[in-house]
Formats: structure tokens, sequence, C-alpha cells
């Protein structure tokens, strides 16, 4: 029952933000300057053909009747078709003269859907590995605070969270890629393409599940309750495992949810860099080709998605601690 | 007593700090110096002592749980002639209960599973199940209410006092024969440390433990030791039956100790001043009526429901001027939010406050402000109180600053005046109040209050955190501001022993009412009200005790202010209860003039007792 | 008994200091610094900071060489200590000749400057509001939540995208989007801070006294609840920076022939084959000066820590 409760009203508040956060986008891309349709039909047609793509997709009209259109169109599941791509996948625009939006254009639900699995999968792969440095690091850390395995996580924390992550992933195609030949780095022709990227995107979580871990692992510790655990007769290590590792993952969900933006910038930046087709790459060429369509339908399914994300770590925070349910 | 096996051996043990880290033999301290005490089965031996002597130490000693940065110099410790240090004992043989039930045990995971957690980590043969049919017979054993419901609750869905039967049961699970008590009544309210000690006594009994009490309450030992033994700076100073320590102290500690322990019921104990209240037929100083106040709390089990929290409900006195009135109760019963409303910090939601003759509800936000330096409200806490970083003369000249009411030298003036007043050197004016004791930072609020001249003072539980000889020296200038001033004071206070003092009329609350008010002497002879009854009954003291602490209090823990009953609040835990307390609230019983009680029980006093 | 009324009236009260140590009153932030600069992270930190302080200001100075002017003939000179390379370049040279220490060099200032002129207005914005909804609270305050609540939720680096892509990238502008990204969780942070603080008795004492609102703000949560932040702040500073390289990488930040780390490593990977360096070095710079920030930083996050919550 509460359960439910809690379900409803967060979700509620989820629609509200995704619609907020659509509205935003939305306004933003048609008040800040600089004209997509010239974009599109390229700087050297002329104003006739500027002024009847205009009309065409319905730019000039005034922006809260374009928004309620566009809302209308989304509830029935239609995110609208992307201004510059054609169906045939290629992307165009440029300085030729053409009209483009005459041609059959994709939808953006398509192009969604065909890049954020590989997206998803970069995502996950990152996460393993950044766990798989931050975790026992951090506990180490937190477990013998003060001592080496603590100030390793300190500097191994701030060193990772200093590196540009365009720059790690410069250095380490250098290394690993052109002088080594070990991994490849550039596109997309099988799952290994996903290493490189997954790890610069690790070490740029890493510091902060680091960072977190020691000083909840600290801090637990020192609570009455684990040192009251050896006069029950309950052993340490039980006392660690048990509860104390319990009790301390529950901070690292709570940031988590607010680091989510952050790593968002993080992926964009990382599938540049290499090339990898996934959900980023279609984002960063979306806005440098203004094509609203796709940025609008991005920008909605991502913050669904971050609301979605952060309702989740929540119900798993407040089923470990029973005591986040307010 | 020397028939039964001994339990536990202490032969001239000495602890001190291994001064561990820092390297230096010289920087060692000796905390525990040259201890021996024995206990046998079935006895209770007291360990009292005041804060500093070494008592944690020395509980945590015997069960063999020192911590870091502690060593045994000298001696042994030895229980059922094995020493006791090492993990082999704990949780076992030797069970301990602390002074923090909220905190010792992971708030994440319910209760019933973490006791069944130890008792399967200490007895490694149990299975699942049987554990918790374990668990759930003990929970039953230690008076916790539907112990099915609570085995799967959470630590912080109990309350103190609920929680430290649940950290009894938690000792009690692995059988051992000695439990030792490390200061377990202290965070709770007094009916209910009352309960808990009758709650150990029973066990004893029942499961043949012998139990050490370790307790910085000399009359709350004496109730359940059948030998003290007074610690001091580490070391034994007497030790002895608790009634013959008391009657006859040998050393002149002990006669110390035995002194500071205020007197409740002797005639002498209210030898105050100004015992009766003056007749007054001009108006009060403050007049409360009717007032009530309801919090909304969200509902975590519903989608958009709220709870109401019923935290004062319909509480009506006056006070008049010059007048020291108490008002106690228990945690819970709703007296820190009616103290929030009588300086109208907070808005009563029905209901009047009026100050000498000002309804307060009617006052606009700037006539209220230019109000306030005549009704000061005095807190508990002497060292969050004051802001950080300000000199004495600064903290007590920002009122003065406020309410522009002197500048420069005029207000350095009556800054250093009042500082004489209240007994603070007037030297230390510019400086800052780091070193300074509890007593003198509550002079400094006290100062801060004053030169505003009010008239009348709220005094909420300031007097709590001092020790007894700061408390009679402020009650003192009290006394002394007074006879200088008029001052009209409202005590707000747990510490019966202390409104037994100086408070001419007392207002018990219980569960957001006013159950009872009374004279001081009205009160403490004959209560009306049950509740009043149980609460005097449960305060530890060395007396003997007018009313009895069985017959006057059940067991049980008050209802929560979410759910309130129908009827009287207190009908699950009264030994008077009928079937009508349960049906509807009782009124107030006129008992004399000034003087009701709300319970159907209530007689009318001896005419003369109410004057 | 009880000595009620013989107990002497008034007198100063003698007692011994019993619960504070009689040591000098050290502020809060007093307090978090000194802890901090106790620690060999912290001096490290700072020791590195100030050498690239001190290079920065004064060897495009000293050295005389000129980030923007074009020397053919010294193209593709690879850094110390490889063959061919000279003290005067000891970071190589790029494709246009120009020297890669003195470009970074003055990348550093520009990264410095906008790092620190957006983290004083992150701060300055967010802990305004985040002081005023944690004091207040009620409805503004859970308005500003609501709406940190959504910003927090869009992704920040399509916003920069979206200004910064389609207008021309001036300092301003950059700084501005810079900002909007970190406001919120300054905001945050104050209000619970500012929360937390307004339950104390202190504030309660002074309300009591009839001190304004304003009053109470201005003097005792203010100043109990800021300086613990700003010093956290320091790790924003490097965390702006390294975005405010993103985006330069990405065409978006400070615009050439300004040097920026981000256009630079850009620039320097059409030729990651044959000149390495140029990508890298400066890169590799901008780490070095980014973890003497970081360690500073996150020894004062510590510090703040260890003082607020085990003090």
């Amino acid at each position: 029952m509460y359960f439910l409760g809690f379900l409803v009203r967060r979700l509620a508040q989820g629609a509200l933000i995704v619609l907020l956060v659509s509205l935003l986008i939305f306004t933003l891309l048609r008040v800040v300057p600089g004209d997509p349709v010239r974009l599109m039909v390229g700087g050297m047609a002329p104003d006739s053909v500027v002024q009847e793509a205009s009309e065409r997709l319905g730019l000039n009209q005034p922006i809260p009747l374009q928004f309620g259109r566009y809302l209308l169109r989304l509830i029935h599941g239609d995110m609208g078709e992307s201004f510059v791509r054609p169906a045939n996948g290629a992307s165009v625009g440029g300085s030729t003269f053409d009209d483009p939006s005459r041609a059959e254009r994709a939808s953006v639900l398509g192009l969604v859907g065909q890049t954020l699995p590989l997206t998803l999968q970069l995502a996950a792969l990152a996460f393993v590995f950044a766990l798989l440095i931050g975790v026992p690091l951090g506990i180490a850390g937190g477990l013998h605070a003060g001592r080496w395995p603590d100030k390793l996580a300190f500097y191994a924390g701030s060193v990772f969270v200093s590196l540009p992550n365009f720059w790690l992933g410069i250095v380490l195609t250098i290394l690993l890629s052109v002088q080594l030949g070990w991994i490849p780095s550039i596109g997309y022709q099988g799952f290994v393409y996903t290493v490189l990227p997954a790890l610069v995107l690790a070490v740029e979580m890493a510091p902060f599940i680091l960072r977190t871990l020691t000083v909840s692992v600290a801090q637990v510790m020192n609570e009455p309750f684990i040192d009251a655990g050896a006069v029950r007769g309950i052993g340490r290590r039980q006392m660690v495992w048990r509860h104390a590792l319990r009790n301390a993952s529950v901070p690292l969900l709570n940031l988590f949810g607010i680091q989510l933006s952050g790593l968002l910038g993080g992926v964009l930046v990382v599938e540049y860099i290499f090339d990898y087709p996934g959900l980023g790459l279609l984002t960063v060429n979306a806005v440098l080709q203004r094509d609203f369509p796709l940025i609008q339908g991005i920008a909605v399914l991502t913050s669904a998605i971050f609301v979605l994300i952060n309702i989740v770590v929540d119900l798993i925070a407040a089923t470990i601690d029973p005591r986040l349910e307010s | 007593m020397q028939d039964q096996p001994v339990l536990l051996d202490v032969q001239h043990l000495s602890i001190e700090t291994t001064g561990a880290g820092r390297g230096s033999a010289a920087t060692r301290r000796t905390l525990i110096d040259d201890v021996t005490l024995q206990l046998a089965e079935r006895r209770v031996v007291g360990v009292i002592g005041e804060s500093g002597a070494g008592k944690t130490v020395l509980a945590r000693a015997l069960a063999g749980w020192l911590p870091d940065g502690l060593a045994v110099r000298a001696g042994h410790v030895r229980y059922k002639g094995r020493e006791v240090v090492g993990p082999a004992l704990q949780g076992r043989e030797i069970g301990y209960i602390g002074a923090d039930p909220t905190r010792a045990l992971d708030p994440t995971v319910p209760i019933g599973p973490q006791i069944a957690e130890k008792l399967r980590a200490v007895q490694l043969r149990v299975g699942a199940a049987e554990a918790r049919e374990k668990v759930l017979a003990l929970l039953a054993a230690v008076r916790i209410p539907a112990p099915q419901k609570r085995y799967l609750e959470y630590p912080f869905q109990f309350s103190g006092g609920m929680m430290q039967r649940v950290m009894i049961a938690d000792a009690l699970i692995g059988d051992p024969a000695l439990l030792i008590a490390d200061n377990i009544t202290q965070p709770l309210d007094v009916t209910v440390a009352a309960q808990i000690l009758r709650l150990l006594r029973e066990l004893v009994e029942q499961f043949g433990t012998g139990v050490v009490f370790v307790s910085a309450s000399l009359p709350m030992a004496s109730e359940v030791a059948d030998e003290l033994v007074v610690l001091q700076s580490g070391r034994v100073i007497e030790r002895g039956e608790p009634g013959h320590l008391v009657r006859a102290p040998a050393e002149p500690y002990t006669r110390d100790l035995v002194l500071k322990i205020p007197e409740i019921w002797t005639s002498k104990a209210s030898a105050i001043a100004r015992s009766a209240p003056v007749a007054r037929s001009d108006a009060p100083i403050l007049n409360v009526q009717h007032v009530s106040k309801i919090y909304r709390v969200r509902d975590r089990t519903a989608f958009n429901r709220v709870h109401e929290v019923r935290a004062v409900r319909d509480v009506s006195f006056t006070v008049s001027r010059g007048e020291s009135v108490g008002i106690v109760g228990e945690s819970g019963c709703g007296k820190s939010t009616l103290t929030r409303m009588l300086t109208w910090l907070e808005t009563p939601d029905s209901g009047s406050i009026e100050f000498d003759g000002r309804d307060l509800r009617a006052l606009t936000a700037r006539q209220l402000r230019a109000l306030r330096p005549q009704f000061q409200l005095l807190l508990q806490d002497p060292y969050n109180a004051l802001p950080a970083g300000r000199t004495i003369g600064e903290i007590i000249g920002e009122p003065l600053a406020i309410h522009r009411l002197a500048r420069g030298r005029e207000a350095r003036e009556r800054v250093l005046q009042v500082m004489h007043e209240v007994g603070l050197p007037v030297g230390q004016v510019d400086e800052l109040p780091v070193s300074m004791s509890a007593g003198q930072r509550q002079r400094i609020n006290i100062a801060r209050a004053l030169v505003l001249e009010p008239k009348l003072m709220v005094l909420d539980e300031t007097l709590s955190s001092l020790d007894q000889v700061e408390q009679s020296r402020l009650l003192g200038l009290f006394e002394r501001l007074y006879q200088q001033h008029g001052l009209t004071y409202v005590y707000i206070s747990h510490d019966l022993a202390m409104v037994r003092r100086v408070c001419s009329r007392v207002a018990v609350m219980y569960l957001g009412e006013v159950v009872e008010l009374a004279t001081n002497e009205a009160l403490f002879r004959d209560p009306g009200h049950p509740y009043s009854r149980a609460l005097l009954s449960a305060i530890p003291t060395l007396e003997p005790h007018p009313f009895d602490a069985r017959q006057c209090l059940l067991e049980g823990e008050p209802p929560s202010p979410i759910d309130l009953p129908v009827g009287c609040g207190f009908a699950n835990r009264c030994p008077r209860a009928e079937a009508r307390c349960r049906e509807r609230s009782p009124e107030a019983v006129q008992r004399g003039p000034q003087s009701y009680a709300r319970c159907f029980m209530a007689e009318a006093l001896y005419p003369e007792m109410a004057q | 008994m009880s000595e009620i009324l013989s107990a002497p009236l008034g007198e100063p009260a003698r007692l011994p200091a019993a619960a504070q140590p009689a040591s000098a009153y050290r502020s809060v932030p007093h307090r978090i610094l000194a802890r901090a600069a106790a620690t060999w992270e912290f001096r490290i930190g700072l020791a590195v900071f100030v050498g690239v302080l001190l290079v920065t200001v004064l060897y495009p100075w000293i050295s005389g060489l000129d980030p923007a002017k074009a020397a053919v003939s010294m193209r593709f000179k690879p850094p110390m200590p490889a063959d061919g390379a000279s003290w005067a370049h000891a970071l190589g040279t790029d494709q246009l000749g120009r020297d890669m220490l003195v470009r970074s060099l003055i990348g550093l200032r520009y990264s410095l400057a906008i790092g620190v002129a957006s983290v004083l207005l992150m701060f300055g914005v967010g802990c305004t509001l985040g002081l005023v909804a944690g004091y207040r609270g009620g409805r503004p305050g859970a308005l500003i939540m609501r709406v940190t609540d959504a910003q927090l939720s869009i992704p920040m680096i399509i916003l920069a995208i979206t200004v910064l892509g389609v207008s021309r990238p001036t300092v301003p502008a950059i700084v501005l989007v810079l900002s909007l990204s970190g406001w919120p969780l300054y905001a945050r942070v104050a209000r619970s801070a500012a929360l937390a603080e307004s339950k104390r008795e202190s504030v309660r004492g002074a309300r009591i006294l009839g001190a304004s609102d304003l009053r109470i703000l201005l003097t005792m949560i203010g100043p109990a609840v800021l300086p613990p932040i700003a010093f956290v702040a320091v790790l924003d500073i490097a965390r702006m920076m390294i975005f405010e390289a993103i985006l330069g990488f990405l065409g978006l930040g400070v615009q050439p022939p300004t040097p920026s780390f981000g256009s630079i490593i850009a620039d320097g990977r059409k030729y990651l084959i044959n000149a390495w360096w140029i990508a890298t070095m400066p890169g590799a710079f901008l780490l070095v000066s980014l973890t003497s920030i970081n360690l500073m930083g996150a020894a004062l996050e510590r510090a703040r820590n260890a003082v607020l919550k085990g003090a």
C-alpha cells in the first residue's frame, strides 16, 4: 500500500519534470539565434525555399502552439522525424543547395532505437569497470582509514578526476591501439570496440565511487552498533560484511542519482572521440546540425530515463535502509 | 552470601590508558585503580559514582570489552575462574547492556533477525526456526507487546524504553549467567525507567543471573542492588548494603553523595520562601485558555492521507504576577510544544494566550517584536544556545541592539550591570565564553534575557543539564532576582525534585493535556490524578516512598499521539481504570481553588490543603 | 539536606572548566583550513599549484615566445627528451611552429579564469537560494527545490552544446553555461546545511530575543554554513576547467586564435601518428595542474567532514 503511493507520487513528479525539460529545450532551440531551416536547405538557398520549408515544418508559428502540437503527437508515440537525416541513414546538409525536407525523413524514434542499445552496452560495461576499480579500493580505504589503502584511494581518486576524458581517450588510443595494437578504438565493428570507450568512462566514474565509499565506510565503522557487535558475540568479519557494507552503500546510492547527468556528458564526449555510434554521438551531431525533432526526442527520452533511474535508485535505497521511507 | 558460588571475581584491578600512538609513557592515565569486588549468582551489585569516576570503563572491563587505548595494568577479572578478556565469553556467558539502546543495533535490519543472528553466532548449532522461536519467547519475557509483529520492526520504530527492553532480550538470549547493566536507565523517562528496573528484578529471579548494575543515580541503584560499591576517580571508596550505606555512610565522599540527593517527601523540602501563591485580584500575567495544536504528518502508508498529531490538547491555566509555576511531564507530553506557543514561536491552532492582558494573536509582527523583551525564554543547552565566536559582552548586548534600546556607552553600562547581577565576573566582558562551565554559560543566557528587563521568564529545562550544586546556586539567583525585580517564573521540567523545591503551583502534562493542576504541597501529598501518582511513585529517592510504584503503574507505554484512543489517555497503564475511562474523556474535577484533576475518580481535597 | 537558600547567592562561580578545553577559540573555517594544511596531500597539491601558477605568470614573459606567432621553420619539434628537441621549446612545437608550452600556459590562464569565475557565480547564486530555501522553507523553499530537481535531470552537456553550438561562444557565455550546470548542487547543499543550522538552540534563542530573519541569516546561519561549502568549491574549479576543456574540444569553447586546452588537443588529433605530442602534452600539463587543485580540494573536503562531523 505504501509502495503504491510512493510510486504514483514519484511518477507524477517525474512526468512533470519530463514536461518541464522538454518545454525548456523546445523553447531554447527556437529562441537561440541561428536559423535551422537555413542550415538544412543550405546557406545558398533562395529565400522563397527557406520560407516554404519553414512553413511546412511549422517553424513560423508561435512557440506555445508548436509545443502543443508536439505534445499531442508525443502522446500518440510519435516523436516526429529528423529534420536532417533521410530514411536511408546518411546525414545530409551543408552548403549545397538542396531541399532535403522533401525526401523521406528518418523517424526520431527509429534513430533513437538504433543507437540506444549501443549506448546502454557502453554504459553497462563502463559501470562494471568502474565498480571493479572503485569498490575494492574504496572499501579497503574505508576499513583502514588513515593508512595506506585510504591514501592510495585518495590519490588515485584525485588523479582520475583530473584526467580530461577526451585526453585520456587519445592517450589510450595511442598506447593501446596505435602503438601496441591490442584493442581497436574507432567506430564499431563488434563488442571489443566498446572496451576502450568504457574504460575511459570508468575512469571518470571511479573517483566518485572511491570518495563516497571511503568516507561512508569509515563513518559506518565508527557507529556504536559496529563496536557493540563485539560484546554481543558477533565476530568483526561478520559485522563488516553483513552490516557495515550494507549501511555504507546507502550514501553511495543516494549520490548516484545526482551524478547521473554528469555521466551522460561523459558518454557524449567519449562516443564523439571514439566515433562510437551510440546515442551520445547522435546527440552531438543532432545539436550541431540543429536537428530539432531529434534533439527534442533525445531530451525527452533521456530525462525520462533519468527520472526512472532515480526512482529505482530511491526504491533500492529505501529497501536497504527503511528509515528513508519518507 | 558466601554460600552462593562466585560468578565474578575482580581482584585489585587497575586499568590505564596505553598512550598508543603517542609513544610517551608519561601521558598514561590510570582510570581504574585497585578495584576489588565479587558477585555471586542471583545477586545484584550496584556500582555508583559520578561522571568521570570510571564506571563505564569498569563495566566494559568486566565484560572483557575494553576499548582500544586502554589496557589492564594489574590485577584480574575472572568469571567462574576463567579470565574474561577475549571473545570466548562475550555474548555467551556474559551479557552487556549499554546506555544507548537506540544505536546499539544495525538500523537497517529488523531487530528480531539481529537478535537471532547473535544467538546463532554464539550457539552454533541453533537453526533458523529455532532461533526465531527463542527470540519471540524472550521478547515476550521482557514484556514487549505483540512480539510477533515487533519481531520484524526496525530500531527506529521503537521508543527508548522499548528499545532498552529489546537490548535486554538481546543480552539474555545467549543464556548468560552474568549481566552487566551500564547506565541502562539514564536516557529514559522516570516512569519508563521504573518499569525497566522492575523488569530487571523479575528477570534476575526468573533466570537466576547475577547483575552488575552501574549507575550515576544512587537512589536508583539502591532500589535494585543487594550490595553497593561507591567509585570515585577509579577507586572503591566504600561498599556495603544500600540501606546501611545511606543511613550511616562511613566515608565523607559517600556522605556528600547522599546529601546531594534532594529530599522530596519531607515537609522541609518545599520550604521555599514563597510557598503559598499570593492571592491576586489583579489580572494574571499569563492567561492560557483552551490552547490546542495539531501537527500534520504525512501518512506514509497511504497515498494522500495525513496523520494528525495532537501535540497539545485544550490546555488552560493562568499565572499570577510573582508566582513560580512548574509544568512537568515526560517526553511526548507536549510541554515543548506548549513552551513554543507560550513564547509565540508557534501559534496555537485554537485557543488564546494573553500576556499582561494583551492577546498575542491580535498583535501585528511589529507589536509582537516590541513586546518580546517582556517575556523571555531560557533554553536548556548552555553550550549550543550561545552563538559561536562572540564575546560575552556582545552576546549580552545583542538584545539591546536588536530592540534598539540602548547603544554605545549606555549599552555597555547595562551589560556590565546585569553581569554583576547574575554573578558573572565583570572583567571577562570582552572574552569569549570558551572555557566557561555549564553553570556560567547559563548565567550568560540569563543575563542576556535579563538585560531586556522582562516581567516573565519561561525556563525550558534550563537547569536540567546542571549538577545539583550549580542548580542550587542558580535557583538562589532566581530567588534574588524575584526579590529585586518581581519576576514571574514558569518552569518547564521533567525533574520533579527541582519543581518540588521552587514551584508554588504545578501542572502535570500527559499526552498533550494538563491532567492535573495543583499547589506544590497538594500535588505531592495527595495527587488527584493516577498519572501524577505514578510519576511521583517512580521518582528515584532514598526516602521511604509514600507511593508504591508497583501499585501505581502498570506495564505499557503511552499510546502514540497519532493514534489517541477514545477516553482517558492514561487508561491502558492505570491501575484504577474502569470501563467509563475508556469510553469518555474525563472532565476536570475541581479539587480546590485553581486545582483540578482530569479523572473520574478524583475527589475534592481537604479544603485547607488547597490553600 | 539541600542547602538551597544557604548557598552563596550571586557569587561569581569559580567552577573548574568542566567540559570545554581551555584552548584558544578557533572558528570553524580556521579549523578546517588548519586540519587540511596539516596533511601531506594538501601540501603537495599546494606546492605544485603554486609552482604551476608561477610558471604561468612568468614563463611567457621570460621566454619571450609568442603563442600565436607561427614560425614555419620550427614546426613539429618534439618535446624533451626526444632527439631534435631543444630547451627553447621544452614541450615541442605544433604544426605551425608555435611553442606548445607557452600555448598551454596561456590556455591555462583562460582555463583558470573561466573556472574560478563560473564557480564564484555558481556559489553565489546557488548558496543564496539554498540558504533562503533552507531557513525559510515553505512554498518558496519547495519551489526552489523543484527547480533544482528539474535542472539536475537535464544533462548539462546538452544544454551547453545547445546554447553554445548555435551562437558564437564568448567567455561570458561560457562562464554562464558552466555556472548553470553547477548551481543546483550548491543550492541543495546550502539548503540542508541551513536547515540543520536553523534548528540550533542559538537560532531559537535569537528569534525569542526578537531578532529578525534577515539578521539571523546574515549573522548566524550564513557564517556557519558558507565557509565549509566554499572550501569544497575548490574541487569544482577543477571540474569546471575540465568542462571548459571538453567544450573547447567540441569546438564550443574559447575560439581560436586564443589557445585553449580543448581546441589545441582537438587540433592535435590530426597529427596523432606523427606528432603525438601536440595532442598529449597540453593534456599532461592540464592533468598536473588539475591534480594539484584536486589534491587540495579533496584534502579540504576531508578536513571539513572531520571538523563538522567529528567535532
